[in-house]
């Protein structure tokens, strides 16, 4: 199997270049990079002038909630959304049920991911038994079986000890720890942010320093045992601070942060009539937190961008505010979201920087074998994300992939949308009547 | 005027015209709870539902007579704890009162945005948020502005201090937009753990410290304080409630003869309220509560479009 991209502009996930450029996958890995390419024996050539050709999108941080929550999403529609949304690499998290806390559930879930026809799908482990929060899951085990991070993402871990002890004896896996960084004692029972929306609506406001306090305490470990942990889904300006000074004072300390926290903000909870859609953990921000993200974007602070698609059924999002469930669902616009919202802030980073974040910078986080998915480079697996930056197009939920039937977004007209996804060298989306293939 | 207002959600969309009108509304029907037959034909043929999902004894009372005198079908919906719990969802009973032709609906809710929700998903409708979670509760500041208004004149330019658990409160929430509309200064004073942090957002400026935020008020409106505040910690003690934000005589000494005195109810005596302050010649608390019903009247007639006889 041969395809062949024609005059993309080539960006190798460090470097953007000004030229056209032809790159051909062969058998699921990228055999030549040059222009003018033989298009000897291809079997289908695409023609991408004016568009962006990629490494491969790579999400660290989704809910496909299978197994067990297969009402919500499973892996196969979460895939498809996944490879629509313009993400070729899933890391789906463990909060599952049952939790994915052994060697034998992600072995289910690379297996049926092998299957599944969108994105590819990587899974999460559990850091601890049962996610909880009691004893060290059996790491060694699910590294062997191919787990790429260990997170009780949903929940931090609140004892301190044994995040310690995750530190300290997955430090010869090679696999990464993410905390989900939240205090628990102060956030019990919020629902906004602390702010406005919290003074505004009277519902119970999630303090910035419940976050905050959670990276410090992180970096702290980190710093003790040497083991380099990462933060997802970092929400505020006092957190971005926390990263800053633990990255300059020797911390391996990394973070992500979601599309909605870079383009979203708290008073949508209030201007959206208390609409549950807007509901989600870490809850919006303040203008100034959504202002320092983007701030942390551009001097490198934040590693990565990585969307938290929470998807739920409408019965568990269309209730009030207070009894809707906490999550967003972005997978298949959150690419669109934050070229759109990067666009409109005008040229507070460079386009480079915006992509890395999708590629080079999700990659460096995964175990070391898969990091050659985070280039274009005459070798590496054949997965690719095609841009086009003025494309215009109306999310549409109920259209989606996902089984997800609500989005902040829906109805939004976005601007620079992910075109075609490419996985282990097969085509897993085009957009429809967009692309012209050539043969 | 022509009454834009569709449903009673909140009072951050009206105007001080929109104010001013339901409280000339409302005392042309005080005057009628004067008459020997309080009764009129006014909403004849509509039916008004009262869904209530939290106790209140009150706020459900004071509606229903408001919908009785003027001659409303009513029908009392009462369900306990939230939809989940009940098995049913809003959404499921929202349809279900307007497949039984409600004219209106009047919800109290312990859930922020519940009245919002009702809102959307009922087409015809008029909605009347009796009280939505620590949120809004438009119908009680309503009756606060009118009750002021009755004694003390034009709101303009006065002075109100709010004392107590703004933090959890709906009424002040809605308090403090109402009287700001009507070109009132709100000052809020109480613990600084039941105050929300952004009191800015709110209009309303904080000063910790009663004795000299009292100081040239028109109005002290007391909150209530409840005991499980005291358990979660939020101040050490009752008692050391009342001796430092209690409302007694030597506080209003400090604020002026004619100062009034507002309390939503019901009544903490010896928290948040001294007795004799609750019962004196300057609380108008039994005054709210005539008020209450007038303004609710006044409130169904004008949204649900009742003739004028
Ligand atoms: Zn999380």
């Amino acid at each position: 199997m041969k395809i062949l991209f024609r005059n993309g502009l080539l960006f190798d996930g460090r470097t953007l270049s000004g030229g056209k450029t032809d790159v051909l996958a062969e058998d699921g890995v990228i055999s030549r990079i040059g222009t003018g390419l033989d298009d000897n024996g291809a079997n289908e050539i695409y023609d991408l002038s004016d568009l962006i050709i990629s490494p491969g999108f790579i999400d660290l941080h989704c809910h496909l909630r299978d197994p067990g929550q297969e009402w919500r999403e499973d892996l196969l529609s979460g895939s498809r959304a996944g490879a629509a949304g313009g993400f070729s690499t899933l890391v789906c998290m463990p909060n599952t049920d049952p939790p994915v806390d052994n060697a034998a559930l992600i072995r289910y879930l690379l297996e049926k991911g092998e299957e599944c026809d969108g994105s590819r799908v990587v899974p999460a482990g559990c850091l601890s038994r049962e996610r909880a929060g009691n004893n060290l899951a059996e790491m060694g085990k699910m590294a062997i079986a191919g787990a790429v991070l260990f997170t009780d993402d949903g929940s931090p871990v609140s004892n301190t000890n044994l995040l310690r002890l995750a530190l300290q004896y997955s430090s010869r896996l090679g696999v990464r720890i993410m905390e989900h960084p939240e205090d628990r004692s102060l956030t019990l029972g919020a629902q906004v942010n602390d702010g406005i929306c919290s003074t505004i609506s009277g519902l119970k406001g999630w303090p910035s320093s419940a976050e905050a306090s959670d990276i410090f305490r992180g970096a702290s470990l980190s710093m003790d045992t040497g083991v380099p942990i990462h933060f997802t889904h970092v929400s505020t300006k006092e957190s971005m601070n926390a990263m800053r000074i633990s990255k300059a004072s020797g911390c391996t300390v990394t973070c992500d942060v979601t599309p909605h926290h870079l383009c979203l903000v708290e008073n949508m909870v209030i201007s959206g009539g208390y609409d549950g859609v807007f509901k989600v953990n870490p809850p919006l921000r303040s203008v100034q937190d959504v202002d320092a993200l983007w701030e942390g974007i551009r001097d490198g602070t934040v590693d990565a961008i990585a969307t938290d698609h929470a998807p739920y059924h409408m019965d568990e999002k269309d209730l009030p505010f207070q009894e809707s469930a906490f999550g967003i669902a972005s997978l298949e616009c959150a690419v669109a979201a934050i070229l759109h919202e990067w666009k409109r802030r005008k040229d507070l980073c460079t386009l480079e920087k915006l992509l890395s974040l999708f590629t080079s910078g999700p990659a460096s986080l995964l175990p070391e074998k898969w990091r050659t998915l985070g280039v274009i480079a005459e070798g590496s697996p054949a997965d690719l994300t095609v841009i086009d930056p003025d494309f215009e197009r109306v999310v549409d939920v109920s259209k989606w992939e996902s089984k997800a039937r609500s989005t902040p977004w829906n109805g939004r007209t976005l601007k620079g949308w992910p075109v075609m996804t490419v996985v282990r060298g097969k085509v897993a989306y085009k957009m429809p009547d967009h692309l012209s293939r050539v043969k | 005027m022509e009454w834009k207002q569709r449903h009673v959600l909140d009072l951050d969309t009206w105007k001080r015209e929109e104010l001013h009108y339901i409280l000339e509304q409302t005392s042309s029907m005080d005057e009628l709870l004067d008459r020997p037959i309080k009764k009129v034909p006014a909403l004849r043929g509509k039916l008004v539902v009262n869904l209530f999902f939290e106790p209140s004894t009150r706020t459900r009372v004071s509606f229903e007579l408001a919908e009785k005198f003027l001659s409303a079908d009513v029908v009392n919906w009462s369900a306990s704890g939230s939809s989940i719990g009940k098995g049913e969802t809003l959404r499921d009973t929202a349809w279900t009162l307007e497949a039984m032709g409600a004219d209106a609906v009047v919800i109290r809710h312990g859930a922020v945005g519940a009245a919002d929700y009702l809102a959307r998903k009922l087409k015809k409708s008029v909605v009347f948020n009796g009280g939505d979670g620590a949120h809004s509760h438009p119908t009680q500041a309503l009756l606060d502005l009118y009750t002021a208004w009755k004694k003390i004149g034009s709101l303009e330019r006065k002075k109100i201090v709010m004392i107590g658990d703004v933090l959890h409160s709906r009424v002040a929430r809605s308090d403090i937009i109402g009287f700001s509309k009507m070109g009132s200064r709100v000052v809020l004073s109480g613990p600084p753990t039941l105050m929300p942090r952004s009191v800015d957002a709110l209009g309303a400026t904080y000063d910790p410290d009663p004795r000299s935020a009292v100081k040239g008020a028109d109005i002290i409106y007391l909150l209530r304080i409840q005991r499980e505040r005291q358990d979660e910690g939020m101040f050490p003690s009752l008692d050391e409630y009342h001796q430092i934000f209690g409302a007694n005589e030597s506080l209003l000494k400090l604020a002026g003869a004619d100062t009034i005195v507002m309390h939503p109810g019901p009544v903490n005596r010896g928290v948040e309220i001294a007795s004799n302050v609750a019962d004196g010649s300057q609380s108008m608390i039994l005054g709210q509560v005539r008020s209450g019903v007038a303004l609710r009247m006044a409130l169904l007639f004008v949204c649900l479009g009742g003739v004028r006889q």
